[in-house]
Formats: structure tokens, C-alpha cells, sequence
């Protein structure tokens, strides 16, 4: 089909698993990833992925290098979804990734040392941009050429598909990785520590007595590919990339109109070519903030004038893993539609009481035809994706 | 290209006299020791509350941003895409030392300020433009990948895009620099913004004719060069200027080569003023026919940007 958007690869690791298998066992038995951890005196509540950076370098069979965590996870990720690909001349292949900490976690550690005038190597800041994480998992799949980095904070992951999504429209490409990693940082989880939305508790994504997010860290990947590539790589598709829209909130630096009036842009923009009763599953932002999952839920009020499709948010099971949820919540859409089931949200027992919306709280199985997913950032930046079936 | 693309507006914030100002090519002093930025009246642009609140890279793009759209004559462009290379430092470096020191509860101003994206964001917020906006941070490539964002949105059907580039300096760069051999490189801050358009108008300065990148696999900086003419059917005599970095120092052998960073000082976003020289170089010299930009700052990425003078 002539300007259609092919998915043909999948890959993921999350706190709920290293690869595609293990996700979606734990979604299925609604398995959360999110276990306690110290941070200095504190326990928070994070989505950790159970492996440590020697075990992914061992995994990958890399050298003994300081690459930032953020690229370990893209690595392992992107492997997945590149599968058992070979390069080709013929082919434009391109690699668009999405992070907001990028080197982060180790130049915090470096920085430490530095303020308290311990000897720390500044070699390890080599990999402190964002966009030398994209490089470093391109580099490690043989993949170069066009090499994007986006980082609109936690709708950067769905973004970077959407971009991947218009390349190939344009003609640029023929085929792209797209997706996002992120790896916890001390910096990300005071930074939402500091703005009073990291609940100490279980993050409870639309339920009434939400109290904030739990962080998460990740990495997903889609491989899409156009018509003429499938001609050349025989790949099997598992769905399309049929919508997407990215839209500017413009009310506050971090807080989201009450109305949600870029996510109700965004979410009409992605739905162009599809009717709102062609929806099937929205799986929601849903961060469990206060702000977000109310603003939110007054947009999927308006957009689909009150008859909202089965939803869930699977930040409970993650946590929010700022630039990749949009990717992971990608395989998670795409795993909808290939497993006829609707993803639970967990740790949910009473619905907002302005809004009432009721979601999806046991894995449901039924045809899903088409999947909405929102991601939804700082700096009011919106964005949706809608998925279908091949 | 698909689309035509005029740039219809240029405006950077930089250590040249070039903010609002048209045919500055012959102005520009290579920069010195000492020299500070040339910043303009950012009250012009921003509100006393919120320029209060605003690190460096903020004001600075912000009033870009609004200066370009001022000279396209455009209010809400149809999106706002940004480049940057290291996102906003100041704020970045101060929640880290924040965290790292204090005792209790953190203040949350710099952690929020810190994302890359708080400069597209700011700008919607400043103009209330829903609209597209994106960010973009691939090294020292971000403002040509920035580029052609905005030119596949222009093929898309928009119109009227505003496409930047920003990255500011904080002193520990300098130590960094040293501590990897660059000691004494320039170091410094810079934004430049542009409104792309798929028609001419009385406010056009020039045409973009393509837009080149290439990350992790420059073999042969004159062979690349070289193909990119080609696929475009020209040659190196056709061109007027070839602006390179220069950062490596010394005077190039061939006379059309002009160094850039001599100008603006070492930033990821650099080409972007380059990418302003040959707009005005096109617009304002006799007879210019085409600059090539050569982004060369990183030599594992490669930008190449050539740009045509419109007939008026």
C-alpha cells in the first residue's frame, strides 16, 4: 500500500521483562515491575529493570566501555526489534530515537565526585548528550546515515515514531528503528520528588485517591518499514503506524490545562483517518499524577463526546519511564492487537469523581481493530499514535 | 525537495552585530578574548515577570524567536522546531548541584527548566501556539536535522515554520575542554532563528536547496561535498562561499573557504549562524549565487546545507 507505515519488529526491556515474551507474561498476569529502592536516606517506589549494567555489557558482548545505562537499555531494546535484519545498500535504514536523560546517570555520579573534589574521569562525560546514546545503539546495530535524537521529555518516545512515520512518508527513508530509552536517574526522581507528584506509595493511575507517579526505566523499539522495503526484506508486518498528531498544550511549563486542550489536538490530529467508534483501546497516558489523569480524562471525554473505548493506563505496571513510555506503550498497543486483549490498569478501586471514567482493571479479550495511545510531556507537548492491525 | 523553501526571516543572538540587522557580512570581527555576547533588548520582547524567570538560553531564544517571526510578519507559525545540542545547561548543572547538596526539600524551578524541550515550550506558551513543536538533539547536527523537519512539514502542506537552533555555555565546558585537550577553544553561547516557508514574499532573504546529513559515517569530508553537488548538478566553481567551521584553526588554501566559528565562538549549533551568514551573504552581496555550509564541527557528523539567492 503506497504511503503506509509497516511495523515488522518489536523490542522491549522494562521492569516487567527483557524482551517481548516476558512483557507481555507479566501483563497477562498482572505482574507490576515496580519494587523499593534507597535513594540516600528515602525509599522510593521505582521500575527497575532487574540487570545490572555488567550483565547487559556481558549480554550485548561489549568492551568494558563507561556507556551511559540509557544506551545499554536502547541496545538491548533495539536488538530485539532489529531481530534477525541484514543491512542492505538498497535500502535508506535510519535510526530516530527518543531520551530526556541521555548520559545522565553517569554524569551524576561524576559530578559528585567533582563538587566534593574526589578525582573523577571526565572521559565518562563523552557520554553525557542525548544525542551520543542514539549513536552509540545505532553504532552497535551498523546503522548510521540519519541519526535523530528527540527530547520533548515524557511524549519524546512517541514522537520519535511519529517522525519515523513521516521520513518514510517523505520518502526519506525506507526503513527506520524508532522508540526510546531512559534510565532511572537520581536527577529524575528528585526533580519529581522536588515537584511533589513522586507518590511514596503505589502509583494508582485514575483512581480517585492518586497521588503522583512512580518512576520507571526502559527501552522500546518499532522497526517500520514502507511498501518498498517490505518488497525487498519479505519482513512480516504486525500492524501499521495509521495515525499521529503532536500538539502544544501552550498553559504551563509543567502542568496541563484542565480542559487538556493539546491532548484533545493531538488525539483528533492521530485519529484523521480513523472514526472514533473504530477505536478499540486507548491506552492512556495516565501518569497517576492528579493534574495529568484529570486533564486527560476531560480530553478523552471531549474527543470521543463521552463515550470513551475500554481504556487503561500501564504506568503501574513500568512506572513512567519519561522518554520510552511512548515506545513501550507502542509494543504494548501493537501486543493489544496481536493478542485480541486489553491491557488491565492496575492498583485502580474508584473512579474520579468528576469524570467517573472506569478503566479496564482485568485483561480483556476481544477484536481490537485500532489502538490510540497518548504520551503526553513537559513543556505541554502532546502527542498520540494510533496503531491497526496488518 | 518537494517543496520550495524560502527562508523568509533571520535572526540570531550571538557575539556579532547581527540581531535585526540585514547585510552585516562585511561588519563581522573575528571574535577576541574577553569579547562578551551581544544581547538586545530583551524587554522588547518579554514581559519584565517572565524574563525575571528566564535562564540565558530562554531570553535569548525567546526574543530570536519572536524577532524572526516579526520580520516574516507572521504571528502563529505552523510549528516550532528546535535544535540544540546540549539543551539548557545553566539550569541543568544548578538542580544537579541542588540535589547533590541540599539537605531537604529541592526547589523544582531548575529540574523544570532543565528539559531540552523548555525552549520549544516557552515559545508556544509565549505566542499561545498549539501547534507543532518539537526538539531535536543529535550533537553538533541538531539545527540541520532541525531543518529538515521543518522541510518535511512544508511538503506536508504547512506553511510558515519557525526553525531555530539554541545552545548556551556554562564555565565548567571550559573545564571539560581542557581535561579532554580542546583547552583554549572559544566556548560560547548562541541561538538563531528562522522562518521557512514554501512561498516567496516581499520578506524573502534566500533559498534553502537542500539539506544533507550524515552521523557516524563521514569517510571523506571533500568526497561527501563532492556527491551532494552532484546530486544537485553543480559544481564547487558554482558556488560563491563555502563557510566551514575552521575550528581546527589555520587560513584554508582555497579563497571561496570561510571559517565561521572564528565569528560566533564554539557552540553544537554553530552552522546555525553560519547558516544566517549565507542568508545575508545571498541577500546583500552583488551577483552571490550560492553558499554551501559546511558543518564539519564533529568530524564523525557531517551537515551540509546549500543555500540560493532569490531573484527580487
Amino acid at each position: 500500500m503506497e504511503g503506509a507505515v509497516y511495523v515488522t519488529g518489536m523490542g522491549i526491556v522494562s521492569a516487567i521483562g527483557n524482551g517481548v515474551d516476558q512483557n507481555l507474561y507479566a501483563l497477562l498476569h498482572k505482574q507490576s515491575g515496580i519494587v523499593d529502592a534507597k535513594l540516600g536516606e528515602k525509599t522510593v517506589k521505582v521500575g527497575r529493570v532487574p540487570l545490572s549494567n555488567e550483565q547487559i555489557v556481558a549480554a550485548l558482548g561489549l568492551g568494558h566501555q563507561p556507556i551511559s545505562r540509557t544506551a545499554l537499555l536502547g541496545m538491548m531494546a533495539a536488538r530485539e526489534a532489529w531481530g534477525a535484519n541484514e543491512h542492505r545498500s538498497n535500502l535508506r535504514t535510519g535510526f530516530i530515537s527518543a531520551t530526556s536523560v541521555g548520559g545522565m546517570d553517569r554524569t551524576e555520579v561524576f559530578y559528585e565526585d567533582f563538587l566534593t573534589e574526589t578525582p573523577a574521569d571526565f572521559a565518562v562525560l563523552i557520554y553525557h548528550d542525548s544525542g551520543r546514546s542514539s549513536e552509540d545503539i545505532a553504532q552497535y546495530l551498523g546503522i548510521n546515515g540519519w541519526i535523530n535524537t528527540i527530547s520533548t521529555a515524557c511524549s519524546s518516545g512517541a514522537n520519535a515514531i511519529m517522525i519515523g512515520a513521516r521520513m518514510i512518508q517523505s520518502g526519506r527513508l525506507d526503513r527506520v528503528l524508532v522508540g526510546g530509552t531512559d534510565a532511572l536517574t537520581r536527577f529524575t526522581i528528585h526533580g519529581f520528588d522536588s515537584l511533589m507528584i513522586y507518590d511514596r506509595n503505589w502509583t494508582r493511575p485514575f483512581d480517585n485517591t492518586r497521588a503522583g507517579l512512580n518512576l520507571g526505566e526502559g527501552a522500546a523499539y518499532l522497526l517500520l518499514e514502507s511498501a518498498k522495503s517490505l518488497e525487498v526484506t519479505g519482513s512480516n508486518p504486525v500492524g501499521y503506524v495509521t495515525g499521529w498528531g503532536n500538539s502544544a498544550d501552550a498553559f504551563h511549563q509543567t502542568a496541563s490545562s484542565p480542559e487538556g486542550k493539546g491532548a484533545v489536538l493531538a488525539m483528533k490530529q492521530a485519529m484523521r483517518r480513523v472514526s472514533p467508534s473504530a477505536i478499540s483501546y486507548i491506552n492512556a497516558h495516565g501518569t497517576g499524577t492528579p493534574n495529568n489523569d484529570a486533564s486527560e480524562s476531560e480530553a478523552l471525554l471531549t474527543v470521543f463526546e463521552g463515550r470513551v473505548p475500554p481504556f487503561s493506563s500501564t504506568k503501574a505496571y513500568t512506572g513512567h519511564t519519561l522518554a520510552a513510555a511512548g515506545a513501550i506503550e507502542a509494543v504494548f498497543s501493537l501486543l493489544a492487537i496481536r493478542e485480541k486483549t486489553i491491557w488491565p490498569n492496575l492498583n485502580f478501586s474508584e473512579a474520579i469523581s468528576k469524570t467517573a471514567l472506569v478503566p479496564v482493571i482485568e485483561p480483556q479479550k476481544q477484536e481490537v481493530t485500532a489502538v490510540l495511545s497518548n504520551s503526553f510531556g513537559f513543556g505541554g507537548n502532546n502527542s498520540s499514535l494510533v496503531f491497526s492491525p496488518f | 525537495m518537494k517543496s520550495r523553501v524560502f527562508v523568509n526571516a533571520a535572526a540570531t543572538i550571538g557575539h556579532q552585530p547581527v540581531f535585526g540587522v540585514t547585510g552585516f557580512v562585511n561588519e563581522l570581527k573575528p571574535l577576541q578574548s574577553g569579547d562578551e555576547l551581544i544581547q538586545p533588548s530583551y524587554r522588547d520582547y518579554i514581559d519584565p515577570m517572565s524574563l525575571r524567570r528566564m535562564s540565558k538560553i530562554l531570553r535569548m531564544s525567546l526574543t530570536s524567536a519572536k524577532e524572526a517571526l516579526r520580520q516574516a510578519a507572521v504571528e502563529i507559525p505552523s510549528g516550532i522546531i528546535v535544535g540544540t545540542g546540549l539543551g539548557c545547561l545553566v539550569e541543568t548543572e544548578k538542580f544537579l548541584t541542588n540535589f547533590l547538596t541540599l539537605e531537604g526539600l529541592i526547589p523544582p524551578t531548575a529540574f523544570i527548566l532543565s528539559t531540552h524541550n523548555t525552549i520549544a515550550g516557552q515559545i508556544s506558551l509565549s505566542l499561545n501556539c498549539h501547534n507543532y513543536n518539537i526538539t531535536h538533539t543529535q550533537n553538533t547536527v541538531s539545527f540541520e536535522i532541525a531543518l529538515v523537519d521543518g522541510i518535511m512539514k512544508l511538503e506536508e502542506g504547512e506553511d510558515n515554520l519557525l526553525v531555530g537552533a539554541a545552545d548556551e555555555h556554562i564555565p565548567f565546558l571550559d573545564r571539560v575542554a581542557s581535561e579532554w585537550g580542546y583547552a583554549g577553544l572559544r566556548l560560547t553561547s548562541g541561538t538563531s532563528f528562522f522562518v521557512l516557508s514554501s512561498m516567496s514574499s516581499s520578506h524573502t532573504k534566500a533559498e534553502i536547496i537542500d539539506v544533507e546529513v550524515i552521523v557516524n559515517k563521514v569517510e571523506h569530508l571533500d568526497s561527501s561535498i563532492t556527491r551532494f553537488l552532484d546530486r544537485l548538478g553543480l559544481k564547487a566553481d558554482d558556488l560563491d562561499v563555502v563557510l566551514e567551521s575552521g575550528w581546527k584553526g589555520g587560513s584554508p588554501a582555497d579563497t571561496k573557504k570561510q571559517g565561521f566559528i572564528e565569528y560566533s565562538g564554539f557552540y553544537p549549533t554553530a552552522s546555525a549562524f553560519a547558516f544566517h551568514y549565507a542568508v545575508d551573504y545571498l541577500q546583500t552581496v552583488d551577483g552571490a549565487k550560492y553558499v554551501l555550509v559546511v558543518n564539519d564541527l564533529n568530524p564523525n557528523n557531517l551537515g551540509l546545507v546549500l543555500l540560493k539567492s532569490v531573484e527580487i
